[in-house]
């Protein structure tokens, strides 16, 4: 499109020529009109022939529009009739496509173009819904020359020796605008685009070899589309319709769609004729005005992060030295140079760290030990040596990257340098490569000598605990896990029950059984043993096997109703003070007795809606908050798992676990007979996976910015200085980052993730992840560059720390607002010259955060009102989504939904076959069929979705004689015979995908209500659920308010 | 009772092990601690301490033995019999080196050894009651004899360079002083002669001068 800049001029014309020209006015997608209008030019004589008026200008229209999908509309009006294809127009029609990147086309290609001009332009017309050229040319383009435009995309293609011809000339000065209308057309090329411009239909003959390459990629991702959106939603025609405002030009585009499908959508992107666009930028296209009918869009095409969370890749290219993205990911790689530059990002700005995320086999973090040289750290700074330090001075100085401070080399550090300025040790010395190292501390990061792993658990024996099973699977989980506990020899181990008394056991491992002893004195805990209730597990294995083997037992007859819990804390306190470590709670009631007690609250409606609401989120009792940082200072790490069917106040207790680093489990109403297995996994996971003790972290950045917050679930001990009592690879940590000084003048900022920690095997060590990030001068390029999934992360948390401070109602507008201001932003980047009134159009890198911003609003903890989730599942789930790393919350967010039936039918279980049937689905009601079996995963659970008109032989296979009755008491267990072992099979295969939750099976059958509403539908995230928007809507809605004020 | 344990190499001062729950009922264990890793430094210096000794440090006492490059070190109550503490340390000092003896000179890193703490917790129990039957057995074994350990103060112990320090200071302030000294005492005794024979010089010219007038005129 180097037209685009004709493209302009020619709208406003255009309308005046062309009869649609009121169309196109109201309709968005004119900019990629304009390109048309170009084209038309060029195609002026062919047009004639064909074209009545209207359906001329259309043409050139759909060409745009074929470009920018949105414009489909042109197509959808009478073309219909007249082209033939709309049907598969209609497909394509989708208002995203993306294009996959065009490469640039080879140079060869271009010279082919230029003749090709002329010709093409001739050419593509009369495959294309001809009639279009003519209203074309009514158009007042005529500035644009259809020659000059493709020479435009060609020297924007820079590549393309075509770039002299003097099209381009004329374009030159074009060629800027180009790139924004480009933008436009192609929604999604975003990266590729660059490349190609949107050629119009009849350029593109240019692109002829262009279009080879485009063609094909677009066309995948059409089929895609519609396959799995189209057949449940309206037929693709709607879809256009809907695309096109109501312009009724339409006819001639779905013609060419058809006919030169590929081009016209390839066309502009792939074409590209290599433009410079340099925004990769996606626009859908809206149904405009407002109150014009349905959505305006069509649902199938909206973008969808079918393929899960895709980190970004060009950074990781850009710097190869960085730590990997499971490390460390920026919500944008490019850093605003100047302090209104980041005012302008509405987005946060910011990094989400996990500091020990699991690395696969192959890329574990290289250990160093600096042994007597002591670690190379900067003077000032203190930051420690890593790849992008430079030496100087023949070796003998090095420059700190963040502070560029010079340094001296210590003696024994000193290497030569080669000719090329490098050390010539560099292949000795990890710390110089790689991003990621870990080195072994010496003695001054020490206040005392590494702590060994040490276990405590704090369990609730009262009668709901025993009643449910729980106790009984604790006991059997933690000892099956004696064996695995890290630590070796040196691992110790507690137990403190309570109910309405407290029971400490002596575990001395002179004793064959333990001794029990009752405090029942509550307003005045004291330890009735100084040694021996902490005991070393290798020595005493037999007493506490003993133990846990008779545990369940023991309070077989227990019915104390009452929960000491405060009391019990407490005393677990003075026992774990000395060492530091990990205490489990199993909470099975609400805290009734001693310090500490809860009431119950958060069952009263009447509270919602008001500025009290938020009181139901925080914890009510301050006992909780400063036992927290009690815990923290002794460096104990708090897991609560909770498990009542009642209110237990979840908001208080989880304070524990928010402050000390940990965690909370909650398993609403458990039962050992349904929830036993996601309990044994989760403790099992809880007590082996691999943790880093008493930790600290902090982050440095370069000079200028700084992190001014932090978001997850640790204690802030300076200003800066994480205190992390327990870390493990299923945390992650977000902060926010500010500019400090009003202009940056560096090319690149760094940023060090220092984790000191001693491992499990009693080493003190520190983890420093090191990353660089160019800094940018421009807007776009930050959107260029920005990571959804990180902002996501980064916004989950910041909405759920609201909700803890104002209403949920509240909590979900600032997450719309930001999306909006961040769209708007765009919006007049780019828009302003391209009159896109009817687009919405956002950056590639950004195609999904309308999405998961949604997916946000309707998650647990910021849902709808009282009624739509319990306050302990509410709280818990957000004490959750605080820790959660990257991808486990983008799944959580957007769950896969894949229908299973059909692999489960056939014979043959191939692997291959398996990756095929694995095809996730979009999250709405419109995916279900009704003859089929899907299965939802959001990492946390499974529901088995049952179709009203499913095979019953399928049932019967599946879930034996029994699959009449009652679904909710139904439990999935492998039957002899070959479906069902499939059916586990994957399943297993989707839980070992991810091993930090185990995903219990949720049975559910379509029409069963209330569950299936309860447990699926509010899964379905892009259907309207109560009072909450539909996916379409929700677009139209940010639509809407991107454009006041726009 | 013991209070503390600590094990470390004598060669540079790196600690190879510490009781874990060490210092749980002193108050101040952390300043004691300081002082221990003080006093390994000193040692890492290479004065040529003895190898067995005992220090007294406020109300505590510090008893430890070098052995093979390694010093095992413990700190007990003033009243815990010292043959007792030093069985102890004999006690880790046999059970380390046979576990660890080989890895000694390359341990790499701080507290290398640390497992080795779950014996020392089990050592330190069997010590902690002077009053079972086999510490009493233990205090009567005439065979280990302790009565000729030095026992000196902490403060001496640390202070030792210290005052070395001052002794070198002060003789080179006193030949410095000295010298000056000399020089003053030399102008002085100048002085006097010209004091005690000037007066005699001066009459004897007067003389000379009467003498050759009178010879001149006469």
């Amino acid at each position: 499109m180097g037209t685009e800049n004709p493209n302009r001029p020619n709208y406003p014309l255009r309308p005046a020529a062309t009869p649609f020209a009121a169309q196109q006015s109201t309709t968005p997608f004119l900019p990629s009109g304009p390109v048309v209008g170009s084209e038309a030019s060029a195609f002026r004589p062919a047009p004639p022939a064909s074209s009545q008026f209207p359906t001329p200008p259309f043409p050139t229209g759909p060409f745009v529009g074929s470009e920018a999908p949105a414009f489909r509309p042109p197509p959808s009006s009478r073309s219909n009739d007249l082209v033939r294809p709309p049907p598969s127009y209609g497909s394509p029609a989708s208002g995203f496509q993306r294009f996959p990147t065009p490469p640039l086309t080879s140079t060869g290609q271009v010279p082919p173009p230029r003749t090709s001009l002329a010709g093409q332009a001739v050419i593509p017309p009369p495959t294309r819904p001809s009639p279009g050229p003519v209203s074309l040319l009514s158009q007042p383009q005529p500035p644009s020359v259809p020659m000059g435009t493709p020479p435009q995309s060609i020297k924007t293609g820079q590549s393309n020796p075509n770039v002299p011809l003097p099209a381009d000339q004329h374009f030159s000065p074009s060629t800027p605008n180009s790139q924004p209308s480009s933008p436009p057309m192609g929604p999604s090329y975003a990266a590729p685009r660059g490349t190609f411009q949107p050629a119009f239909p009849g350029y593109t003959n240019t692109q002829p070899n262009s279009v080879a390459q485009a063609p094909p990629t677009q066309p995948a991702s059409f089929p895609l589309q519609q396959g799995s959106y189209a057949p449940p939603s309206a037929t693709p025609f709607l879809a256009q319709q809907r695309g096109y405002v109501p312009g009724p030009p339409t006819s001639t585009p779905s013609g060419l769609y058809s006919g030169n499908q590929v081009q016209q959508h390839g066309i502009a992107p792939p074409i590209a004729t290599s433009q410079t666009l340099a925004e990769d930028f996606s626009s859908l296209s809206l149904g405009s005005v407002p109150g014009s009918f349905d959505a305006g869009l069509d649902a199938a095409a909206l973008p969808r992060p079918l393929d899960g969370d895709v980190e970004p890749k060009s950074f990781t290219e850009m710097y190869p030295m960085n730590c990997s993205s499971r490390f460390l990911r920026l919500t944008t790689s490019g850093i605003p140079n100047s302090q209104s530059l980041a005012s302008r990002w509405h987005l946060p700005l910011g990094a989400v760290v996990c500091p020990l995320a699991e690395a696969p086999a192959g890329e574990e973090v290289p250990v160093i030990n600096f042994a007597t040289t002591g670690i190379i750290r900067c003077r000032r700074c203190r930051t420690y040596v890593n790849p992008y330090v430079s030496f100087t001075d023949n070796g003998r100085k090095w420059r700190c990257n963040i502070c560029s401070l010079l340094n001296d080399v210590p003696s024994e550090y000193f290497a030569h340098m080669d000719a090329t300025g490098r050390r010539v040790d560099l292949d000795q010395r990890p710390e110089l490569t790689k991003g990621s190292v870990e080195f072994i501390a010496p003695a001054e990061y020490m206040v005392r000598p590494p702590m060994p792993p040490l276990y405590f658990f704090l369990i609730d024996v009262s009668i709901s605990a025993v009643q449910s099973g729980m106790l009984e699977v604790i006991a059997q989980t933690i000892r099956s896990c004696l064996d695995s506990l890290p630590g070796s020899t040196r691992t110790q181990i507690g137990f403190i029950t309570y109910d309405s008394t407290i029971h400490f056991y002596n575990m001395k491992s002179s004793l064959t059984q333990p001794q029990m002893m009752v405090v029942s004195d509550l307003d005045d805990i004291f330890v009735p043993l100084p040694d021996d209730l902490l005991v070393n597990l290798s020595e005493s294995r037999s007493v506490v096997e003993a133990f846990l083997d008779s545990l369940p037992s023991m309070f077989q007859e227990n019915m104390n109703l009452e929960s000491a819990f405060g009391p019990a804390l407490k005393a677990a306190f003075m026992v774990m003070s000395q060492l530091g470590g990990k205490l489990l709670i199993f909470q099975n009631a609400l805290p009734s007795l001693g310090v500490g007690r809860l009431r119950l609250r958060g069952d009263d409606t009447r509270v919602y809606g008001t500025d009290k609401e938020h009181m139901l989120r925080v914890p009510e009792d301050p006992f909780y908050k400063q036992m927290a940082a009690d815990f923290t200072k002794y460096q104990i790490a708090v897991n609560v798992y909770a498990f009542s069917d009642k209110y237990t106040d979840i908001a208080s207790l989880g304070t524990l676990a928010k402050y000390t680093g940990g965690q909370v489990y909650y398993y609403p109403s458990f039962q050992s007979s349904i929830h036993k297995d996601k309990l044994r996994h989760e403790l099992a996971r809880d007590l082996t996976r691999e943790t880093a003790w008493e930790a600290v972290m902090r982050i440095r950045c370069g000079k200028g910015v700084r992190f001014t917050s932090y978001h997850g679930n640790f204690m802030l001990r300076s200003t800066d200085l994480l205190a992390l009592p327990a870390v493990d690879c299923d945390k992650a940590y977000a902060a926010q980052l500010s500019l400090e000084e009003t202009l940056l003048t560096t090319q690149t900022v760094y940023f060090q993730v220092a984790l000191l920690y001693t491992s499990s095997s009693g080493e003190r060590r520190i983890r420093v992840h090191t990353a660089a990030a160019p800094v940018v001068a421009d807007l776009g390029e930050m959107y260029r560059l920005a990571d959804t999934g990180a902002i996501i992360s980064l916004f989950s948390r910041l909405a759920i720390e609201k909700t803890l401070s104002s209403k949920l109602e509240d909590a979900r507008n600032a997450v719309q607002l930001r999306i909006v201001k961040a769209l708007r932003e765009y919006r007049n980047l780019y828009a302003v010259q391209h009159r896109l009134s009817g687009r919405m159009i956002y950056p590639e890198s950004l195609k999904f955060l309308p999405l998961y911003g949604l997916a946000l609003c309707k998650s647990t903890p910021l849902r709808g009102g009282y009624a739509d989730a319990q306050p302990d599942e509410r709280c818990a789930a957000g004490y959750t989504m605080m820790a959660l790393p990257v991808k486990n919350l983008l799944k959580l967010l957007y769950p896969d939904l894949v229908r299973v039936d059909d692999y489960l039918v056939k014979m043959s279980a191939q692997a291959e076959e398996l990756d095929n049937i694995t095809k996730r689905l979009p999250l709405t009601a419109q995916s279900l069929d009704t003859r089929g079996l899907y299965i939802l995963d959001d990492g946390f659970r499974f529901v088995i979705w049952f179709g009203r008109s499913i095979s019953p032989d399928i049932m019967r296979i599946l879930l034996g004689e029994d699959f009449v009755t009652d679904y909710s008491k139904v439990s999935l267990s492998q039957r002899d015979n070959e479906m069902s072992r499939k059916l586990m099979k994957l399943l297993d295969r989707f839980r070992e995908s991810d091993p930090s939750y185990y995903q219990l099976c949720h049975l559910v059958r379509q029409g069963e209500q209330p569950r299936e509403g309860f447990v699926l539908l509010t899964n379905l995230v892009e259907d309207q659920i109560g009072g909450a928007n539909g996916y379409a809507d929700w677009m139209m809605l940010l639509f809407r308010q991107i454009q006041q004020n726009a | 009772m013991v209070k503390l344990t600590m094990i470390a190499r004598v060669t540079d001062g790196l600690p190879l092990v510490e009781g874990l729950d060490d210092g749980r009922d002193v108050p101040d264990a952390d300043f004691y601690k300081q002082q221990v890793k003080a006093l390994f430094k000193n040692l890492s210096r290479g004065q040529n301490e003895p190898s067995r000794m005992s220090l007294e440090t406020g109300p505590y006492i510090f008893h430890y033995i070098i052995e093979g490059r390694v010093c095992y070190l413990t700190m007990c109550d003033r009243a815990y019999p010292k043959k007792l503490a030093f069985q102890y340390l004999e006690d880790l000092k046999n059970e380390f080196e046979r576990v660890y003896g080989n890895q000694i000179e390359t341990a790499g890193r701080p507290y290398a050894f640390i497992k080795f703490d779950t014996f020392m917790q089990k050592t330190k129990k069997l010590y902690q009651d002077t009053r079972t039957q086999r510490n009493i057995a233990k205090l009567n074994d005439e065979l280990y004899e302790v009565h000729q350990i030095m026992t000196r103060n902490v403060q001496e112990v640390l202070g030792v360079g210290e005052k070395l320090d001052q002794v070198s200071q002060m003789s080179s302030r006193l030949t410095s002083e000295s010298r000056i000294y000399a020089d003053k005492a030399k102008d002085l005794n100048r002085q006097a002669l010209i004091r005690k024979w000037a007066p005699v010089a001066v009459v004897l010219g007067v003389v000379f001068l009467l003498l050759w007038v009178r010879n001149k005129f006469w």
